[in-house]
Parts: structure tokens; C-alpha cells; sequence
């Protein structure tokens, strides 16, 4: 069966090592924990094709390196990626801290408009919290970021997450604010996309609108 | 939820590629996560100490070698060790030869030591591994270590449980290498690498092959920075349009940087990528040889995976062909392919 699709969004996974990065990925994919895994050293990968808003959505997410010194090499990745998931741990206030590194790496490498929704994982050790709800959201507000608490253990939140990102994506595209034509957009039209572009109805003159920079 | 607002049924294609996944040709396949979970009741473990995971014995990855033959070779490698310098110096050809034909399993964790030159820094600095493992250790270090410490290897007997005397030994053997080089401190490259030697030999020991190993066979690979590995994957890509011209286009064509394909094999020196009989014979031939053989096994990798157009029809972008490197046909994997190529 060939996969069928309207769009394809370029996501990123990021956050200090040990915030849960590929076990949320895991989940989101497998739907069930990853108990028995490696750390990651460089890259791993993953896609899946959701449901948003009546489109269609395959999601390309890498899943990268959370250690500091791999930071030079996990950049590369970033290029024109359209989402990320920024993870932190709510049990550890040193994988908060570092938020900010994080979030400004990602808007000077991947995109200006890339669309970020912070995830404090491990939402189900709470008796440990060392980051509460309040001052996270506050942090993403300021940020203009999305929030959600997750658990990678348990599932909790964790296609949300994923699944609010692309609709804020897909809200742009509607909207004119993110043009997937653009180099670097991090957006793909799937199949699907294309055989509705090209139909005669919607014979948008796509290439008239390039360059609006 | 927008997939059931809607009324469309959800739709899960998902596909996942993990380090280890090479076997995987769809979906259904990782559900190997099953057989984990029945490990407490039915614990088998395979030759090497796998009780799962895609890295374990089988028969299509491993050579089995007759048991007279390794007799032989046993024979012939006490002899070598018990007059190591004579036969480095004089007849190092035969040692390499002996090293690409498979050291005996039961003198590997001595030959290893001997070959990197661990045994000689043991030697020169007796007592100092002892006197490393009783300091406490930096805690921004520590506080990573700990972290990792259940996440090498999970499928080897010596490593799966926590706390166990593996996982131990693994943080003393990264720790003490932090406050020997507190510059360098802790990369966590490091930790399959250390594993790979703990499963071999003690404590103090893989200590020392890890020092060999971070400042001799891959120096600057795990420091801060990892400007090393960069380097390293321009020379890999650099060699690829000699060795494989097709897969250098294609690489080139979808501006696929070898460090988005390279880093894990080179920093754990393929210990996460090939099944564990070819990790062994891997081994082997890098301490005799050194990064060199790293190298050729990249080589070798990328050339069979990317190497035809047909093989490349299949693959028209970045995501697809990570997605083949992946997954590489366990055929290229196998010991005796690749110690040939």
C-alpha cells in the first residue's frame, strides 16, 4: 500500500540528555514505552501519518542527541525543520534551565517560524517535580511556545503534543502565514496535496507568490 | 482528539528506526519488545551474553569456526602473548594476519589489552586506577554517568539489571575517566565503548583500554567540541567518491552530511550497529590496526547500501536514505563479508 498524505512536516526532538526525547517518539510511533533502550548517539528517526483536521499529515521527526558537546553535530539536523518538540524533564530544574539554549538554537538553525511546543515529560514521577506547572506555562507563554505536560511512561499527552504541533502548522499554512513553497519551510505536499493543487478548481497560480521576503 | 473528530479512522503507519533495528524490514517487526518483556520468566542468553535485541548470535550473522581450528589458534596466541614485544616488533604482519582470522574468544579480553597498549599504561601506572575508583568524582559528571548507566547494551546479561555488578563496574570505569582527564570529562560515546571492554575483562583493565582508546585509536573524538568526528566524516566522504562513486553522488545530490550518518558508527566504533559477531572481529582488527579499519568498514557499508542505482531508485531524499543506512541488509553485516572487503 503506498502511503497517502496532504502534507509532510520535518520534526525535531530536542532537550537536555535524559529528558525522555526517544521514548517519546517511541510512544508517539509504537504507542508503548521503551523500557530496554540506548541513549541515543547522534540521530534517530521515525514517521508516522496522522489525522489533523481533516488533512492528512505524515510526520518526519528526527530525534537527536541531548548531550551538550553533541550539539555541534545534531545541528545539522535542524535545517528546515517546520516543528519541534522541546523536552524537559519536570524532575530535574537543570534540564529546565537550559530551555533557552535550546529554544534560540532552534529558531536561528531550523526556521524563524518554526513551531515549538514545550513538553515537560515524565509527568508521572510527580512526587519528584522539581518544575511546576505554573512556571513552565509561564515560560512558554513569555516564549510563545505551547505547553503540555507528557508522559513518555504512560502515554499521557504524548500524541497531543504531536498532534497540536502539526494543527498549529497546518493553521498557518490556512492562514498564509507559513508558505510550504518557501526553501526551508520544513513542509512537503504529499501525493494527495498535489492531485487537489493540480485539479483544475484549485489551479492556484502557486508560483506567482514566491519570494514574498 | 482530531483523529476522532472527525470520524476518520486513525491511521498508523508508523515506522521506527531505532540503533539497533537493522533487521527491521517493517513494522511488525519491532514488536521484538515483547520478547524482552518475557525475559524474567525464560531468561536465555545467546554465545556472547544476549539475551535479545537485533545484535544477538545468529547463524546467517556469525562463522562458526571448528573446534580443532581454534584450538590451534589458542596455541598460537598464548604463544604470542606470552612474547608480546618479540612478536610485535619482528613479526607484526603474522599478529595482524592472526587478528583479521578472529582472536579465540577466550584469549580476546587479554589479546585486546595487550594490543592497545593497556596493558603497558596499566603497568606504568600501578595504583592509579585504584586511586581514581575511591574519589567521589565531579557531580555535574557523575550526575550524567548515572544517567546512562542502564541505557548500554540492555540486552547483555551483564548490563540488565540495575545496579547490577556490570552497570557498576561501567560508572567506575567512567567516572575514574573523568578525574583522569577532567578536561575531557565524560562523552556519552564513551559508555558503549567502556561496555564493550567490560564485557571482556575487569574493571581496571577496560579502564585502561578506554584511556588507549579515547587518546591512541580516536583521539579528540569524545572532547568537547567533537571536532574530531567532523574531520573524520569529510575524510570518510572524501574516500567514498574513490570507493564508491554512485553513493558519493548521492550523498552529495541530497546534501546528506556524514555526520548525520557516521557519528554513531565511528564514535562506538560500529559496537551499536553490527550484529555482535562481526562487532568482535571488527575489534579485533581495529587495536591491531586502528581507525583505519573503521574506515573501510564505513566504506564497505555505504557501498553496498547506496552503491547501484538501483538501490538508490528507492531512495530519493535525506529521510529514505538514513532510513537504508538503518537498515542495512544483514548480509553486508555478516563477520567473514566484511572481514573479506
Amino acid at each position: 500500500m503506498s502511503e497517502s498524505y496532504d502534507f509532510l512536516f520535518k520534526f525535531l526532538v530536542i532537550g537536555n540528555a535524559g529528558t525522555g526525547k526517544s521514548c517519546l517518539l517511541h510512544q508517539f510511533i509504537e504507542k508503548r514505552f521503551k523500557d530496554e533502550s540506548n541513549h541515543t548517539i547522534g540521530v534517530e528517526f521515525g514517521s508516522k501519518i496522522i489525522s489533523v483536521v481533516n488533512k492528512m499529515v505524515k510526520l518526519q521527526i528526527w530525534d537527536t542527541a541531548g548531550q551538550e558537546r553533541f550539539r555541534s553535530v545534531t545541528r545539522s539536523y535542524y535545517r528546515g525543520a517546520a516543528g519541534a518538540l522541546l523536552v524537559y524533564d519536570i524532575t530535574s530544574r537543570e534540564t529546565y534551565n537550559t530551555l533557552t539554549t535550546w529554544l534560540s538554537d532552534a529558531r536561528m538553525l531550523a526556521s524563524q517560524n518554526i513551531v515549538i511546543i514545550l513538553c515537560g515529560n515524565k509527568k508521572d514521577l510527580d512526587a519528584d517535580r522539581e518544575v511546576t506547572f505554573l512556571e513552565a506555562s509561564r515560560f512558554a507563554q513569555e516564549n510563545e511556545l505551547m505547553f503540555l505536560e507528557t508522559s513518555a511512561l504512560t502515554g499521557e499527552n504524548v500524541e497531543e503534543a504531536f498532534v497540536q504541533c502539526a494543527r498549529k502548522i497546518l493553521n498557518k499554512i490556512e492562514s498564509g502565514e507559513l508558505d510550504p513553497e518557501r526553501m526551508g519551510s520544513g513542509i512537503q505536499y504529499g501525493d494527495a496535496a498535489l492531485r487537489q493543487l493540480r485539479s483544475p478548481r484549485r489551479a492556484q497560480p502557486q508560483g506567482a507568490q514566491e519570494c514574498g521576503c | 482528539m482530531a483523529k476522532t473528530e472527525n470520524g476518520r479512522p486513525s491511521v498508523d503507519m508508523g515506522s521506527i528506526r531505532t540503533l539497533n533495528s537493522s533487521h527491521l524490514e517493517d513494522e511488525s517487526s519491532l514488536g521484538s519488545d515483547s520478547e524482552i518483556n518475557g525475559f524474567t520468566s525464560e531468561r536465555q542468553t545467546d554465545r556472547y551474553g544476549f539475551i535479545g535485541g537485533a545484535q544477538q548470535y545468529s547463524e546467517e550473522s556469525a562463522q562458526d569456526v571448528p573446534p580443532e581450528v581454534l584450538r590451534q589458534r589458542e596455541v598460537k596466541w598464548l604463544d604470542m602473548l606470552s612474547h608480546w614485544d618479540k612478536w610485535m616488533i619482528k613479526r607484526f604482519n603474522k599478529v595482524r594476519l592472526r587478528c583479521q582470522k578472529g582472536i579465540p574468544p577466550a584469549l580476546r579480553g587479554r589479546a585486546w589489552l595487550y594490543l592497545s597498549g593497556g596493558k603497558v599504561k596499566r603497568e606504568q601506572n600501578q595504583g592509579k586506577f585504584q586511586e581514581l575508583d575511591s574519589q567521589p568524582g565531579d557531580p555535574k559528571w557523575i550526575d550524567v554517568i548515572e544517567k546512562d548507566l542502564h541505557r548500554q547494551f540492555p540486552f547483555h546479561e551483564m548490563f540488565v539489571s540495575r545496579g547490577g555488578h556490570g552497570q557498576q563496574d561501567l560508572f567506575r570505569v567512567l567516572k575514574a575517566y573523568t578525574l583522569y582527564r577532567p578536561e575531557e570529562g565524560y562523552c556519552q560515546a564513551q559508555a558503549p565503548i567502556a561496555a564493550v571492554l567490560l564485557m571482556h575483562m575487569p574493571a581496571e583493565d577496560a579502564f585502561w583500554g578506554l584511556v588507549q582508546i579515547c587518546e591512541k585509536y580516536l583521539p579528540g573524538y569524545y572532547s568537547p567540541g567533537l571536532e574530531a568526528i567532523q574531520l573524520d566524516g569529510e575524510i570518510l566522504f572524501a574516500l567514498l567518491r574513490r570507493s564508491s562513486p554512485i553513493a558519493f553522488r548521492h550523498l552529495e545530490k541530497h546534501k546528506i552530511d556524514p555526520i548525520l550518518y557516521m557519528t554513531e558508527w565511528f564514535m562506538c566504533a560500529f559496537s551499536r550497529t553490527l550484529p555482535w559477531a562481526s562487532v568482535l572481529r571488527v575489534w579485533d582488527m581495529f587495536l591491531c590496526d586502528g581507525v583505519k579499519i573503521i574506515f573501510r568498514v564505513g566504506l564497505v557499508l555505504l557501498k553496498c547500501t547506496l552503491g547501484t542505482r538501483e538501490k538508490l531508485k528507492t531512495c530519493q531524499g535525506l529521510y529514505e536514505t538514513m532510513e537504508l543506512l538503518r537498515a542495512i541488509d544483514p548480509r553486508y553485516m555478516q563477520e567473514g563479508f566484511l572481514v573479506r572487503e
